[in-house]
């Protein structure tokens, strides 16, 4: 059973389609990241799962049971950091958690909760001082609470620091070694790349992409830059390199000694063989393979891939 | 709770949620919880309860108790040598708390959903395992609880300085006006969140109560000269049934309805005897809609109805 399944899932506002027959699943114990940029549908795909909104068409399945009808169940399992949030100004952290741990059943120790996410100093102060960073950690600590099987995070490096996001991670890491299965969204690939096991992109309300980490690496042909390091620069020797096929975006460096860098998609070895037919002497040579920062701007912006 | 893991579409799996959700033909409909509901209203009332709020309010109504006290055992010997000083009060009060309770249920009720949606706090709410219902009735007691204290609290100061000052006092009078004024407020309240709930905006929400304000405090009234004066202009049959239905409009309005209800509980506010001769003579009997139980059904309505049109509706809405 996954732990979370969309089928064919639509939601239009008048005439703005939001989601475009989504559909994608969600393994019970994986970490998953659903990553798209700024308006892709992430939140709305979120909102229908937690049943905030209603979909136009299709369905949603969270941990078995139907997102609609069984929210107030499937709530009661799952830990929720939503997005686009308000905290309580007039609420101190404890009575946040206190409501949150009374609401689940739970019986968690406030303390112990905020001490996770490094916000145990601020227990008793109000919310409306908070800063973004610490409401984020406030809603963190509240999605932990009751252990949940499920959790949905979105968007949840909004407003930390680099620290902050790390620590994150690092929960994110210790809840699904406790078993738990998560779900979190994000815009940048760099949040999801280090935790997740599956990445799905999502672009323009469609799933674009669902793979490995490694997966989706491995999809990008033409990820490679090739950089040699040569004694002098010969234009024939450039020119036979431009009319490889396989070979783009030849650029040469100035440098001392002189660089040539290009994109290649097939045999390095035959750049190499080209420069050296024409006299010129390869003194080094470097492969850089594309980031997956390239691989999510490939998928969700539509152009080719440079790796730089 | 059913279980239903591996059923198929939408709506075999509704069909199994105990009937509840088959009932709505597979729309979404929530559930009412007492715990969740309990621990919204509890929330809610720890978040609304600025302290300025609800000392304000006790001191106005504690205020409002003692200055009528005051003004009754100044100028009203007449009143005292009857012995019916705590009835005098309760009147005067009531005449006073019918706009003002009002007011005071519509500025707290005015943000209770449409704030919390505006903000994006309401998300906070329903992470958790509430239902929307919970959501609705957690927020109607919260808020109805803030007012409801500081009345309890305002009465039960000024008894003291009442029991000083006016010697003769009637506890049954005066705790039957603070019970109505709860349940008269609880009834505003109801509107309040009920409107608030219809919108995300709070600008449109506050236009709302003002709405409803002007409905109750003037439209009602307007609507009744206008019928009148269309019926001794001649517009209208002039008869009994145009009495009757007048009459029976003019019952509805929850204010006359607290103002009625009165003599259920009190000594005050009975029907005196020259007019339920009038109105024998006119009906043969004192209409039903005129006397006080039905008064009180009245103000249960406007308790009800609002609250159970915004239950049917919320959850039918994308936050």
């Amino acid at each position: 059973m996954p732990a979370l399944r969309v089928d064919d899932l639509t939601k239009s506002y008048g005439q703005t389609l939001a989601l475009d027959d989504l559909s994608f699943e969600v393994r019970e114990g994986e970490v998953f990241g659903f990553l798209g940029p700024n308006g892709a549908g992430k939140s709305t795909t979120i909102n229908v799962v937690l049943d905030f909104i209603r979909p136009t068409a299709g369905r949603v399945e969270v941990l078995g049971r139907d997102a609609q009808a069984h929210s107030r169940d499937i709530r009661s399992r799952t830990g929720v950091l939503p997005e686009g949030y308000r905290t309580y100004d007039r609420l101190t952290a404890r009575q946040h958690l206190e409501f949150a741990i009374e609401s689940k059943g739970a019986d968690d120790d406030p303390e112990a909760l905020l001490e996770r996410v490094d916000l145990a100093d601020a227990i008793d102060k109000k919310a409306g001082g908070y800063s973004k960073g610490m409401a984020q950690r406030l809603m963190l600590a509240m999605a932990l609470v009751g252990e949940p099987d499920l959790l949905i995070l979105d968007e949840p490096s909004t407003g930390l620091d680099p620290n902050g996001a790390r620590e994150m991670r690092e929960i994110v890491r210790e809840e699904n070694a406790r078993g738990a299965t998560v779900f979190f969204s994000s815009h940048s690939m760099e949040q999801v790349e280090a935790v997740c096991d599956r990445v799905g992109i999502l672009r323009n309300g469609e799933m674009v992409a669902v793979d490995s980490v490694e997966g989706l690496r491995n999809s990008i042909s033409g990820g490679t830059t090739l950089r040699i390091t040569v004694d002098r620069i010969d234009d024939e020797a450039v020119q036979a390199v431009r009319a490889l096929s396989d070979v783009s975006n030849v650029t040469i460096g100035s440098e001392q000694p002189p660089t040539i860098t290009a994109q290649v998609e097939g045999s390095k070895t035959a750049v190499l063989t080209a420069l050296e037919d024409h006299g010129v002497d390869v003194q080094d040579f470097s492969t850089e393979e594309a980031s997956l920062e390239d691989v999510f701007q490939s998928y969700t912006t539509g152009t080719e891939v440079h790796a730089q | 709770m059913s279980t239903d893991v591996g059923s198929g579409a939408g709506s075999d799996t509704t069909a199994t949620d105990a009937g509840a959700d088959a009932a709505t033909g597979g729309s979404p409909s929530s559930s009412i919880n007492p715990a969740s509901v309990r621990a919204v209203a509890k929330k809610d009332f720890r978040d609304s309860i600025r302290s300025w709020v609800f000392w304000g309010l006790s001191v106005f109504f504690f205020t409002l108790l003692v200055a009528t006290t005051g003004v009754i055992s100044y100028f009203g010997e007449d009143i005292a040598a009857q012995g019916e000083t705590t009835e005098a009060l309760v009147a005067m009060v009531n005449g006073i708390t019918r706009l003002i309770i009002p007011l005071i249920a519509l500025i707290l009720g005015w943000k209770a959903i449409a704030g919390e949606r505006e903000s994006g706090s309401i998300k906070v709410l329903l992470s958790l395992p509430h239902s929307r219902k919970d959501v609705l009735l957690g927020k109607l007691i919260g808020r109805a609880a803030v007012l409801t204290v500081s009345l309890v609290v305002g009465f039960a100061l000024a008894a003291l300085v009442v029991v000083a000052l006016l010697g003769s006092f009637d506890i049954v009078d005066y705790g039957g006006l603070l019970v109505m004024s709860i349940i008269y407020g609880l009834a505003y309240t109801s509107i309040a969140v009920a409107v608030s709930s219809l919108t995300r905006s709070t600008t449109v929400a506050g236009a709302g109560m003002i709405g409803i304000f002007v409905l109750f405090y003037i439209l009602w009234d307007t609507m009744l000269v206008a019928f009148m004066t269309l019926m001794n202009m001649g517009y209208l049959p002039e008869g009994e049934t145009s009495a009757q239905v007048m009459l029976f409009f003019n019952s509805l309005d929850p204010g006359m309805a607290y103002q009625n209800v009165l003599s259920l509980v009190t000594s005050v506010g009975d029907l005196d005897g020259q007019t339920v001769m009038m109105l024998e003579n006119m009906f043969g009997s004192v209409p039903f809609y005129l006397q006080d139980w039905f008064a009180f059904v009245i103000l249960l309505g406007w308790i009800v109805v609002p609250i159970a049109i915004a239950l049917f509706r919320f959850d039918r809405v994308d936050l």
